[in-house]
């Protein structure tokens, strides 16, 4: 017990000596001269993020425009080609368009090649839907409208809804003096070129064609260049229309009564064409087909110098040919006789016998308003139709991608647009004349007929179906 | 001894006989009724006698699409000729045969509008013919195969026989497994050469699949629609040229909207199908009792 006691005492005294010891050697430190640093507080901003819960104020939400529209209404919306690429813009519209007006449900179908048969058929079996998305380059407004299978918005859609689209929008395809959609989104009559071919044959970009006539030249010179033919395509579903505007021909007498498209403009505007496949400087092929997309297909495998569409569809290059992306230009279309470089593009109808008119309206409306047009603008290269989606930033930043590019005079272009094609006499069926220009002027171009005999034949034929 | 009627086998028969009545007798007789009316589809349509038929009679194109049809029947003697030739080469035991036979087949599986579709690519301006052309010293300058007159038909008329090769092979070759060994064992005793044995013993054999390939593969030209389609981007060759009876059906009622004046050349090719089937079910018949 001593021992252990002893112990003790021994190895508290242990502990004390050494925690009292210093931890290194010992050594005298040396005189240091020491700054010293005075730290005085500065003033300094501090953010403090809060999440704040905004309640918002009851009233009328800005964007239903529409009034009395009916409580409870379950409309039908047919878009077309617009699935699956933009599912979630046209989902996020919806679902804004619901927010202002709850009552309303949507159902939305997207359709595609098959576009114009189903609808035919739909209208045939009574069950159309009530919105459609309609193309006015193909004239199809016109088309329905004419058959009375659409509603005239003049007395149903208040002067300050319709003062939010660019007049010329607005009034394109007009039946009766009546108008029968909203302006919706609109395309860039644009080339894409592809620079790499220009420059083998001895242009840049900013030598392209600004007139129409001078399209068979720079064709020419290509060809012989380069051995690349032109992929140039007539718009077989509305020929008509291409001579308006290419050729400045008058088609219809200013009574309207008769056909009057073998003028010596129209025989220029066909010889156009004649000489350019006598020439071989043109892809017959593309020439004649009815699908945009084989004139795209051949310009994005890279076998073609430049390609008419939209700065839209830049994308299916950079999809298909991501090579070829990095050659593109994108120059103003050539303007044609008539001064008017084309109409719009799409449209929202909604159909005549409706059972939701207002709801239909309101749902046509709400994606044609300025705010939708500009959400779907900033994830695709299309253009608004109306004036007031141009004022945000989006559109004065400058261009970055090439799809861009036409960004900067888009407004400017697209008020100029104007559907200058007049009506046709009254009981044709534009699908009917066009079938008869179509065959005659193939006639002209594989078949060494004389143009100006082949259109006044044409003419002929087309005016017994106004007789009929 | 009069026996008692029975509703049983008529009950049995209602389902098979009213989906016939409404997927194809209403059909029929709607087609018939339209084809007396101006329709077009959208709207209702209009009684007008016989004015489609008249105008029928005196619509070039409609001649042009007809005497293109009956051209497109010169598939139908190539193909059995060809898939007979076929059939007798692959018909032989040798290592790796099923894998030939398989290949010939691949076509038909591909299905006439991915086979089109390749079809249009190789026959491009920039496509895989030309390019093979011009390498070769042929051609000087790449052709528009599809976009010359010329070429349209004949180019279809290849590329649908290239796709029914390998079906009617396999018909023929089933015929020719059946045929008895005996038979060419004493056409060889009789001193035939190769050619002869099977001039004089696989023929006569093959007949029953010859006249079957006749009915099917004629009726088949006939109604030709996908390959023109394909081909020719929708609007049937330059100048028509490529434009069968049943394109011209499909542009009249689905791009012209002229369903009635469609309906009045469908009743013109159900004549002609039905002449067809009644000749060669005739001749079928024929040949069965002369054996």
């Amino acid at each position: 017990m001593r021992k252990s006691a002893l112990l003790t005492v021994l190895m508290i005294i242990a502990v004390v000596v050494s925690a009292c010891a210093p931890a290194t050697t010992p050594t005298a430190p040396p005189p240091v001269q020491q700054t010293v640093v005075v730290t005085q507080p500065v003033p300094v901003t501090q953010i403090v993020e809060k999440q704040v819960v905004v309640t918002p104020t009851p009233g009328p939400n800005p964007e239903a425009v529409i009034q009395g529209v009916e409580s409870n209404a379950e409309i039908h919306f047919w878009t077309f080609y617009l699935s699956p690429t933009f599912d979630p813009y046209i989902k996020d519209t919806i679902a804004r368009f619901n927010q202002a007006y709850p009552d309303v449900k949507v159902d939305w179908e997207d359709h595609q090649a098959t576009f114009q048969d189903d609808l035919r058929n739909a209208f045939a079996a009574g069950n159309a839907p009530d919105v459609i998305n309609l193309s006015i380059s193909e004239g199809w407004v016109s088309d329905y409208a004419s058959q009375g299978k659409l509603l005239a918005l003049d007395d149903v859609v208040p002067a300050d809804v319709k003062s939010v689209y660019f007049p010329n929008l607005w009034d394109q395809q007009g039946v009766g003096g009546k108008h029968y959609q909203f302006p919706w989104y609109q395309g860039i009559h644009v080339n894409l070129v592809n620079t790499k071919i220009l420059t083998d044959a001895g242009f840049m970009a900013a030598d392209f064609p600004a007139k129409w006539e001078d399209i068979p030249a720079f064709c020419q010179t290509i060809k012989t260049k380069t051995g690349t033919l032109c992929d140039i395509r007539l718009t077989v579903n509305d020929i008509l229309s291409q001579m308006v505007y290419e050729g400045g021909v008058k088609i219809v007498s200013d009574d309207g009564t008769k056909f009057t498209f073998d003028s010596p403009d129209a025989v220029a505007w066909l010889k156009h064409y004649v000489d350019m496949v006598k020439a071989g400087t043109v892809d017959k092929t593309v020439l004649v087909t009815d699908q945009d997309r084989t004139g795209l297909d051949l310009f994005t495998s890279g076998k073609a110098a430049f390609y008419d569409t939209g700065p839209n569809l830049i994308r299916e290059v950079r999809a298909n040919n991501p090579g070829l992306y990095g050659y593109l230009a994108v120059v103003p279309s050539p303007v044609g006789k008539s001064g008017v470089v084309g109409k719009g593009l799409m449209a929202i109808s909604v159909k005549a016998d409706t059972k939701f008119p207002k709801a239909s309206i309101a749902l046509a409306q709400f994606f044609t308003n300025a705010k939708s047009m500009l959400e779907f603008a900033k994830i695709v290269a299309i253009y608004p139709s109306t004036p007031a989606s141009y004022d945000d930033p989006f559109f004065s930043a400058p261009p970055v991608a090439i799809e861009d590019s036409a960004k900067p005079y888009a407004k400017d272009a697209i008020s100029k647009l104007a559907d200058i094609v007049p009506s046709l006499p009254k009981g044709v069926k534009q699908v009917d004349v066009n079938n008869i220009v179509l065959q005659a002027i193939q006639q002209a171009l594989f078949n060494g007929a004389d143009p100006q005999k082949t259109l006044s034949d044409a003419v002929a034929a087309a005016n017994k179906l106004i007789q009929q | 001894m009069s026996k008692k009627f029975s509703l049983t086998p008529y009950l049995f028969l209602t389902p098979a006989l009213l989906v016939i009545a409404v997927f194809v007798l209403y059909p029929i007789a709607a087609v018939v009724y339209y084809s007396f009316t101006d329709y077009s589809i959208s709207t209702p349509p209009i009684w007008v006698g016989t004015r489609n038929f008249q105008q029928l009679a005196q619509d070039p194109i409609f001649w042009q699409a007809l005497s293109h049809s009956f051209i497109y029947l010169l598939v139908t003697p190539t193909l059995i000729v060809l898939c007979i030739i076929l059939a007798i080469v692959v018909n032989r035991k040798l290592p790796g045969i099923n894998a030939f036979r398989a290949m010939y087949y691949i076509p038909v599986i591909s299905g006439s509008i991915a086979v089109g579709i390749a079809w249009r690519l190789m026959l491009d301006t920039n496509g895989l013919l030309n390019s093979l052309l011009i390498s070769l010293g042929i051609l000087k300058e790449p052709t528009q195969w599809l976009a010359e007159p010329a070429y349209t038909l004949p180019i279809a008329m290849l590329l649908t026989t290239w796709l029914g090769l390998g079906y009617y092979m396999m018909i023929f070759l089933a015929g020719l497994q059946n045929i008895p060994e005996e038979l060419y064992d004493a056409a060889l005793i009789d001193g035939c050469n190769h050619f002869q044995k099977h001039w004089h013993v696989s023929l006569p054999g093959l007949r029953p699949q010859i006249t079957f390939v006749a009915i099917i593969s004629s009726l088949a030209a006939i109604e030709v629609f996908n390959e023109i389609f394909i081909l020719t981007g929708g609007l049937g060759g330059v100048l028509n040229s490529g434009v069968t009876i049943v394109f011209y059906l499909w542009r009249q009622a689905f791009r012209l909207q002229h369903a009635g004046y469609a309906s009045a050349v469908a009743i013109v090719l159900l004549v002609i199908t039905l002449v067809f089937s009644i000749v060669n079910i005739r001749r079928l018949e024929r040949g069965e009792e002369t054996e």
